[in-house]
């Protein structure tokens, strides 16, 4: 049974040939005609995802990954293409940024925790657990403007992990903190997924790709380039960097 | 055309994520004391004083100026101040609606908090100040008042509601804002009473949402007198229109708020 089912998504950006942010500059130029380029970064990307899977997404900067994770989310809008998602989903996104700098590790987990669908009851009972997990017991009333930003991405992951719902997307995950904080995020990761929770993740990491995912996708320029067991995405990445740079195929 | 998406419904402690909001808000505006609150009903007692001082003289005729001048400014304090930080609040709020997705109008009810308490706090002293001296207000003068005020509260939450999301496309609304709300000051009836004007100019001054609660809240807590039937509803109607039109804008802006950060 498919969890999500995308079909032909599509997204472009428009960027204008001069930016207007201001009533000001709306005012003075609204008679200047302006041109837009059009910046494709979905053209039609369509798949499935059954539930208790777990889908990876590889491809190089640019091709979409990102942008098609945050239109799964609910974060952006697709312009194009029918998105369905038959169960809640927890988003672990662009962590190392967005936190209230003022505020300490706990008000901070309080914050997201609730904003990601905590109870605040669940939230405040949760708080040692999570500073455990992100191993910042000492700093939990320190503010966030004094965390370095392992730390405050190792909390974020934290956050997220206690708020995970039914379906999980995760980018770049494994990609934070130390040997040890990785090793807890990777144990945390094969417990829910053998308590049968969908996760799509996105990773550049060929051996996450082929350790964690079921199957995989590959996207290049905004399209599903290929599709196939994790290994074999592996593999056709590793082929397609490698022809596209003289260098070493891959690090 | 848009894409279609049919997303399973994410549940949110709305009354616990308000709650946070609210209190992480106090902390980082007070450092969490209450004297630093202490500290922020300065501002609006000190321009009392100095308008007071000033003005009592030349309206010295008006039985109750002083009375009608500290429930104005009062009131005016919060829709300024409640309005101001609901323009910016989804921008100020940015980090939480680029990580994950919730229902984000409550980020601008939110941001009202801190002038709602504030003018919580006023109005605690000024109804104990009324008992002292004899004038406490009777059931149906309370009543109203605490209908107007929600009224007051749906108005500037509908302001907010399209501020906040226009804000994010124009950058500088908050400056056109900063300029309407300092004109607004003297359009409202704060500092002179409405009377001194000519009768032709009410109606249009009544335009302006401050008004008539400012006018409606000043008969019943200082004069004692009941406004009709009529004129109330006339103002719910108002609360009403403007809190439409805000989820209006609001609704039609929010699924690019993330993009537009």
């Amino acid at each position: 049974m498919a969890v999500i089912e995308a079909r032909a998504l599509a997204k472009s950006f428009r960027i204008p040939s001069d930016r207007r942010e201001t009533v000001r500059e709306h005012l003075f130029n609204a008679f200047r005609p302006r041109s837009f380029e059009r910046l494709d970064v979905l053209r039609s990307v369509s798949f499935d995802v059954r539930k208790g899977e777990t889908l990876g997404i590889m491809g190089r900067n640019g091709s979409g990954k990102s942008t098609l994770l945050k239109i799964l989310c609910g974060i952006y809008r697709a312009d194009r293409g029918d998105l369905l998602v038959g169960a809640p989903l927890t988003p672990i996104l662009e962590l190392g940024l967005g936190w209230n700098p003022e505020l300490d590790g706990i008000d901070n987990i309080l914050l997201l925790g609730t904003a990601m669908g905590l109870r605040l009851r669940e939230a405040k009972n949760a708080v040692d657990e999570i500073l455990a997990f992100a191993g910042l017991d000492r700093f939990a009333n320190v503010p966030l403007k004094h965390y370095s930003s392992g730390m405050a991405s190792r909390l974020a992951y934290s956050v997220a992990f206690k708020t995970v719902r039914e379906v999980l997307v995760l980018d770049e995950i494994f990609a934070v903190g130390d040997a040890e904080f990785r090793e807890r995020c990777e144990a945390r990761y094969r417990e829910l997924s053998a308590k049968g929770h969908t996760v799509v993740l996105v990773s550049h990491d060929p051996r996450v790709i082929s350790a964690f995912c079921s199957r995989a996708l590959l996207l290049d320029e905004g399209r599903v380039a290929f599709e196939g067991r994790g290994g074999e995405v592996v593999d056709e990445y590793s082929r397609r960097v490698a022809m596209a740079s003289p260098g070493p195929a891959l690090a | 055309m848009r894409g279609s998406v049919t997303a399973a419904g994410t549940r949110v402690d709305v009354a616990g994520l308000l709650w946070t909001l609210a209190r992480t808000d106090f902390k980082t505006r007070y450092h969490g004391t209450f004297g630093g609150f202490l500290w922020a009903l300065l501002k609006p007692a000190l321009m009392f004083v100095v308008l007071m001082s000033v003005f009592s003289f030349i309206f010295a005729t008006s039985p109750n100026y002083r009375l009608n001048l500290i429930v104005g400014l009062f009131l005016w304090d919060f829709f300024a101040e409640a309005t101001k930080t609901g323009l910016t609040s989804l921008h100020a709020k940015g980090y939480l609606l680029a990580k994950t997705r919730f229902p984000s109008w409550i980020l601008v009810v939110a941001s009202a908090s801190n002038a709602l308490l504030t003018l919580a706090v006023f109005l605690a002293i000024f109804l104990a100040y009324l008992a002292f001296a004899g004038r406490a207000p009777g059931a149906a003068a309370a009543a109203l008042t605490l209908f107007y005020l929600v009224l007051f509260f749906a108005i500037t939450v509908g302001i907010s509601l399209a501020g906040s999301v226009l804000f994010l496309r124009y950058r500088d609304l908050n400056q056109v804002w900063d300029v309407a709300v300092q004109a607004g000051f003297f359009v409202a009836p704060i500092i002179y009473p409405l009377e001194i004007l000519p009768e032709r100019f009410h109606f249009w001054l009544y335009l302006w949402p401050p008004t008539p609660v400012i006018q409606f809240c000043r008969a019943v807590l200082v004069d004692g007198v009941l406004p009709t039937a009529r004129a109330n509803l006339l103002l719910a109607a108002m609360a009403a229109v403007i809190l439409a039109v805000g989820v209006l804008v609001f609704s039609s802006q929010v699924a690019d708020a993330a993009e537009r950060l």
